[in-house]
């Protein structure tokens, strides 16, 4: 394989997850919206911002943080490099050039996808579309992610869940991140309305709110939100997941043993911590310290994957 | 499809009793979902403005139908000329037979930007070097085909002959079920079978390994490129995935370099080796000529092909045929006077409000004046135009190309059509039982191309 295909590849499924998170977000703070507030909803924004790794760029284009302007930011601004919009249109531009490596069908769920937002973007929308927008853009990323089960498995599936999980990752961690604060054990907070609905935020922003009532029994209580998020390896969002799938897919690349050696020696470490690991010791340890070093262990690992296999 | 005003051949009456019991709601409702399949499937037209819509070409739902014994004529002259052509590369490249028997002039040769001269010497793989050939042919009668052009470079719109054949399967089953109609979809696996007949000397390996180079998403044949490289299973390459190293040609990979066998090139000349051809690019794979002449690579078409299809050494396509076949042409020239003449140039001048006048390097139906169908002024400003620059123009009678039933707006009209089946010569020469008919889509049109107004029709050869 080409490397610049495996690059390429690599990237269509971080673009696509990341387009999904921003949708997500963007529904959390719709939800948000809804709902009376003492504190007002600018804050609700405000943090969805964050979460999206996008605060800077909105504040240097807007003055203050509005509804309509945090929407048309997040899902068609062609100036943020992680909107919707922009997410699709690199993942098409690359699977144009890499569209031989999957099937048609992938090329098709993206291309579809790309040919509808265009459509989107020259309708004016109202506040009311954002639930239509997100539900959208979830079901073109399930397309897409459905349309890979007919692949081969080989080496371009594996850059292709690479890329999926390495971005999965860092989305669920900067989430955590942004939102770390809810889940420490604080006594003024707990059972507060405004506790219930900051871990609503987080678990709907990772998709996982009615999961979490089936895997958990009982109370909510932050200490099992965290470990859900953290370390449940039944969880599909959770840091765990995501880092035991980095792990699988590296290790099944057939390419470059010695390259796969490399990058996996440096990532055993943080897979048996978070396996072994209890999350009261990590909370104990601090969640905010412990989710900012996996932050940027998963950002050395994405660029030792660049530096060995698409240079 | 008419034999004469109103009398339908026998071939299209399948198709006309079809067409008669199709309503305007169902013509326009599948000339939507075509549109929708292009668009998805990404058969479009690149733009430069990356977040501008991509063209499509407008599709026509009639197809165009060829029967067996027509087929079976324009088939052996398609491959006698391919034949011919690569014969002659083969001749000013080495001997220069045709020269020293006074066919051809050597200025006309050897002058050509096309040209090539550092091929001078050198004879590629079983001495193809034009290995894929599109012919633009025209008909102006029941027997009478003409070739208006060559293409003996990287000839494109193979994709949009498959394309169009898929889409009018999937739309009307039924139209398959009442006709035999030849398949096509076996093409990318006799392109890729020639490539592979065409390894290069040092070559051992029993399978080899063949890549599809291409300038990349911005060039508008990129869809093709892309597709023809997906049918065959092998890697579309761009330049910086290739490199040199010692005597061979290697693609990056994630495994690490990986050796190249055959190149088929979808990018010019110019942009193939910046220390051979144009050191001002920034695009091509420096010293993969070098490569190239000691046998480690096989470059498809050979690099300084394209003389072959330059407009002046077209009018030479029939004694080409003659002198290196020992046949009579079986598909004839279209009669062209060469404006480099004096005499032929007078003539031209003379008549110019009865010809066709096309640049030398002109193409895409531009720089020519239909004098017909011109006015008075853009004549007169041709004729200055002639007399300045002489050698840069050819003339032409206008011939009057066969209409074919055209949809418009849900009325059907006759529109003029050409076609181009494509060539494959490797170990063996054959050619894709169909081809890409164009249609000029405007009222009273000549011309077919696409970026004025041309629309695509499928292909159809009857089955025996």
């Amino acid at each position: 394989m080409l490397s610049r295909t495996a690059e390429y590849l690599y990237w269509i499924s971080r673009y696509m997850e990341r387009a999904e998170t921003t949708a997500r977000l963007l529904d959390v703070g719709y939800r948000m919206s809804l709902f009376p507030n003492p504190s007002g909803y600018n804050n609700e924004w405000e943090s969805v911002l964050s979460a999206a790794g996008a605060i800077e760029g909105y504040k240097n284009k807007y003055d203050t943080i509005e509804q309509r302007n945090v929407e048309d930011y997040l899902f068609f601004d062609e100036s943020n490099p992680s909107s919707v919009y922009n997410c699709i249109l690199n993942a098409r531009n690359n699977a144009l050039v890499v569209r031989t490596s999957f099937t048609p069908e992938s090329w098709l769920a993206i291309n579809k996808t790309y040919q509808e937002i265009l459509n989107l973007k020259e309708k004016k929308f109202t506040k009311s579309d954002l639930p239509d927008l997100t539900e959208w853009t979830i079901e073109q990323v399930n397309l897409f992610r459905g349309s890979l089960s007919s692949l081969l498995r080989n080496d371009g599936y594996n850059f292709l869940f690479l890329g999926l999980f390495i971005e999965r990752a860092d989305n669920s961690a900067r989430l955590l991140d942004v939102k770390y604060f809810v889940l420490l054990p604080k006594p003024q907070y707990v059972g507060g309305n405004i506790d219930n609905m900051q871990w609503s935020i987080l678990l709907r922003s990772l998709s996982s709110f009615r999961a979490f009532r089936w895997a958990y029994n009982g109370n909510i209580t932050a200490t099992k939100i965290a470990d859900f998020l953290v370390l449940n390896n039944n969880c599909p969002r959770s840091l765990s997941f995501c880092i035991q799938n980095i792990v699988k897919h590296l290790t099944n690349l057939t390419c470059s043993p010695e390259k796969v050696g490399r990058i996996y020696n440096n990532l055993k470490d943080l897979n048996t911590k978070i396996q072994e690991e209890k999350i009261e010791t990590i909370v104990e340890y601090g969640l905010h310290q412990f989710v900012t070093q996996f932050i940027r262990k998963i950002s050395s690992v994405d660029n030792e994957i660049h530096k060995e296999f698409f240079n | 499809m008419y034999q004469s005003e109103s009398v339908i051949r026998n071939h299209y009456n399948n198709i006309n009793d079809w067409l008669d019991q199709m309503t305007s709601k169902v013509i326009l409702e599948k000339n939507a979902e075509a549109e929708t399949h292009f668009r998805n499937i990404g058969i479009t037209f690149s733009t430069n403005n990356e977040t501008a819509r991509e063209r499509i070409i407008p599709f026509d739902l009639i197809p165009r139908i060829f029967t067996y014994t027509e087929w079976l004529k324009l088939e052996r002259g398609v491959i006698q000329r391919a034949k011919a052509l690569n014969a002659f590369l083969a001749d000013i490249y080495n001997q220069g037979e045709i020269i020293k028997a006074n066919i051809i002039p050597k200025e006309i040769i050897y002058k050509k930007k096309s040209f090539e001269p550092s091929m001078f010497g050198f004879s590629p793989p079983r001495d193809i070097y034009s290995p894929i050939i599109g012919i633009d042919l025209v008909r102006t009668g029941p027997n009478d085909y003409f070739v208006l052009e060559d293409n003996c470079r990287t000839p494109s719109g193979v994709s949009y002959m498959l394309e169009n054949r898929e889409i009018m399967m999937r739309m009307f089953p039924d139209l398959f079920h009442n006709n035999r109609v030849t398949p096509i979809d076996d093409y990318p696996t006799r392109l890729l079978q020639t490539l592979m007949s065409l390894a290069p000397i040092k070559c051992e390996n029993p399978e080899p390994v063949c890549v599809l180079l291409t300038p990349g998403p911005l060039n508008s044949a990129y869809y093709e490129h892309s597709f023809l490289s997906d049918q065959m299973g092998i890697e579309m390459v761009e330049s910086t995935d290739l490199f040199v190293e010692g005597k061979y040609l290697y693609m990056k990979t994630v495994d690490g370099p990986k050796r190249v066998d055959v190149v088929y090139r979808r990018i010019d000349d110019d942009f193939l080796d910046p220390l051979c051809f144009n050191p001002q690019s920034v695009i091509g794979i420096p010293g993969i000529m070098d490569v190239y002449r000691t046998g480690g690579v096989n470059i498809c078409s050979a690099p300084g092909a394209g003389i072959a299809d330059d407009k002046a050494i077209y009018i030479y396509v029939p004694q080409m045929i003659k002198f290196y076949l020992g046949e009579q042409p079986i598909l004839d020239n279209v009669e062209t006077w060469n404006c480099e003449k004096e005499q032929e140039l007078k003539f031209v001048l003379d008549n110019i409000n009865e010809l066709v006048v096309k640049e030398v390097d002109g193409s895409g139906g531009y720089g020519m004046l239909i004098g017909p169908k011109s006015s008075k002024s853009s004549i007169d400003e041709f004729k200055t135009k002639l007399s300045r620059n002489p050698k840069g123009y050819i003339a032409q009678p206008l011939l009057d190309l066969s209409f074919s039933p055209t949809l418009i707006k849900n009325q059907v009209e006759g529109r003029r059509v050409d076609l181009r089946p494509f060539c494959l010569i490797g170990e063996q020469a054959q050619l894709s039982s169909g081809g890409l008919t164009r249609v000029a889509m405007n009222e009273g049109s000549f011309v077919v191309n696409s970026s004025q107004g041309g629309g695509v029709k499928d292909t159809w050869v009857l089955a025996e």
